[in-house]
């Protein structure tokens, strides 16, 4: 077997850089002595994101059709390794004064990100599978960091054993798919079902496809893991974990629906919109009652899941290119706001929204990043948000109006507690008014996620252009 | 035919090497009577003590050590009997399997996971 190792230079390169952080973290002595290791794997990424999109003409499939690259692919590599690099920018402080282990912490999270990357390029089941628990079991890891904590250990075992269960549902789900069409190939099970060949079992296996990602996903009625993981796990990998996780698997779920069921499109296109519509009532409901901020946001990651789900309902282009792009500004807008939460935390040790009181005097830029975060979120033009939604529901209008209307009523409630916490920043005065200092590479990923936000806000064509590129050549690749 | 014939005769020379065995230490070993000797045997002694008792986790180390090196026997018979046809790139790809394996060794060993405490 010929393997063609020009459309691996990602993957290669990602694994050697985490086996390098891995063997450097080994070979220097003191604790200390590893705060460079941060540095050191925010160089190799940035090298590593260049390279990337060096080789974005790069298309094929190797491994005997096991391993796919094309231009879908490549977007979420470029996503999945930006997420990454904002998300160590702005850890380094919270690394530095929460987390002991830097050696495991960042080859981890490398890892963590070679795993998505193998899974949304899987061209078959257990690749897809592979990568999915290589992405899975650093997770698990990673939210238990902190191993002292009680919370960030309730965490862990959640996602340990949500994360397990939904493993087995999935898998089950694909062993099904695989009885009923004859292969684990996502193509050629495509083109079976073309063929005619269809198997009431292949039902089940969809609905099972559907559960196990949605629990990757946080969609309801599969999101409980959702909030006590959110608020359990060093807010740095809730921000990874909110992101590229939920990127990744939306990847995947467009590479198997789109890839191999499009045919069977009415079997499950009602499932997805009903999903979609629960995430959204659930999330943005909830969102309301809760008093610490990474709660919220996790109830407010759950709500957004149901929206980008909308552009999977459509299955069509449009679907695609909304879905890439609402999960790209989606990036910028939780990472800054989750870098926010998790400076606030490293200086006063809270996560309640109470002790947000006087943000916007006591550190400027963050309570306005969280701010526009916030307000992207919620999609209030002209930020990224409200772009990114407007291209999701278009696709929906003319099949399931009801499916824009209830996204557009909850988009506006869900302003409501947004602005809940944007009041407390900008009204209450601080308990203590003393200038919360921000890191300097924390405010550096601040003024990147800002400058995105607004920017994708006002001129979104070029990354909407690309997306579109790259919908239109997924779904002639098929 | 001849195939099972074989088998035939292995399974009564089975038989035979075993009663010879145990036929000959009847007859010749020494025989003395006692109680202990109507006792069960490694298994299911009456136990000394209270039961309930806690086990070092050190053990599950253990364990998971021990799967790095199983895992790698497990891969390395099959490269090991197909070597001559892999060539020159099946070594190297042995070799980096080996290596990453020996760094979870390494990390295991700094971490102190050998030292019995």
């Amino acid at each position: 077997m010929n393997i063609d190792f020009s459309l691996l230079i990602t993957e290669i390169s990602l694994a050697i850089l985490g086996l390098t952080v891995f063997t450097l973290g080994l070979i220097l002595p003191a604790k200390s002595s590893q705060k460079g290791l941060g540095t050191f794997s925010l160089c190799g990424l940035l090298v590593i994101l260049a390279l990337t999109i060096a080789s974005w003409g790069n298309q094929g499939e190797t491994l005997g059709g096991m391993y796919l690259a094309d231009y879908f692919t490549s977007f979420f590599k470029i996503l999945s390794l930006t997420a990454l690099i904002l998300v160590i920018l702005g850890s380094k402080n919270y690394v530095n004064s929460q987390i002991e282990n830097h050696l495991e912490y960042y080859s981890t999270l490398i890892f963590a990100t070679l795993g998505m990357i193998i899974m949304f390029s899987a061209g078959d089941f257990i690749t897809l599978y592979l990568g999915l628990e290589l992405m899975t079991i650093s997770f698990i890891v990673l939210t238990s960091f902190r191993r002292t904590n009680g919370k960030s250990l309730e965490a862990g075992m959640k996602y340990l054993l949500l994360a397990g269960l939904s493993s087995a549902v999935l898998l089950y789900g694909l062993s099904l798919v695989y009885g009923a069409a004859g292969t684990v190939f996502i193509k050629e099970i495509a083109g079976n079902i073309a063929q005619g060949y269809f198997n009431p079992l292949l039902i089940v296996g969809l609905a099972m496809l559907i559960a196990g990602f949605g629990f990757k996903i946080s969609a309801a009625p599969f999101h409980m893991w959702a909030p006590d993981v959110y608020e359990g796990a060093p807010t740095p990998v809730t921000a990874f974990l909110a992101v590229g996780s939920k990127a990744a698997s939306f990847a995947v779920l467009i590479r198997v629906f789109l890839g191999a069921f499009l045919e069977m499109q009415e079997q499950w296109t009602m499932l997805i919109a009903f999903l979609a519509a629960l995430s959204m009532l659930i999330g943005n409901l909830t969102a309301f009652a809760q008093t610490n901020i990474k709660r919220m946001l996790a109830f407010s990651s759950i709500a957004q899941a149901g929206y980008i789900l909308v552009g999977l309902v459509a299955a069509n282009e449009a679907g695609i290119k909304g879905v890439m792009f609402y999960s790209f500004i989606y990036v910028f807008a939780t990472i800054g706001a989750f870098t926010v939460v998790s400076e606030v935390y490293n200086k006063t040790g809270s996560d309640d929204i109470a002790d947000y009181a006087g943000l916007s005097q006591r550190a400027p830029l963050a309570a306005v990043v969280l701010l526009i975060s916030m307000l992207s979120m919620a999609g209030i033009p002209p930020l990224a948000g409200f772009t990114g939604k407007y291209y999701l529901f278009i696709t929906v209008v003319q099949d399931y109006l009801w499916l824009v209307y209830l996204g557009l009523i909850l988009s506006m409630v869900s302003v409501y507690y947004y602005l809940r916490v944007v009041l407390v920043m900008f009204r209450d005065e601080p308990a203590d008014p003393a200038p919360l200092k921000l890191g300097s590479t924390a405010s550096l990923t601040l003024w990147l996620t800002l400058a995105a936000t607004l920017f994708l806000g006002i001129y979104p064509w070029p990354l909407a252009k690309l997306a579109n590129t790259v919908a239109i050549a997924f779904l002639a690749g098929l | 035919m001849s195939v099972w014939l074989g088998i035939l005769f292995f399974i009564l020379a089975g038989f035979a090497f075993s009663a010879i065995g145990l036929g000959l230490s009847f007859l010749i070993h020494p025989r003395s009577k006692n109680r202990f000797k109507l006792e069960t045997y490694e298994c299911g002694l009456p136990t000394i003590g209270p039961t309930w008792v806690q086990f070092k986790t050190q053990y599950f180390t253990y364990a998971l050590i021990f799967v790095i090196f199983d895992v790698e026997v497990l891969y390395l018979y099959p490269w090991a009997v197909s070597f001559t046809q892999l060539g020159f790139s099946g070594l190297v790809k042995m070799f980096i399997f080996i290596f990453i394996l020996v760094l979870g060794l390494w990390y295991a060993w700094k971490e102190g996971a050998l030292e019995w405490r």
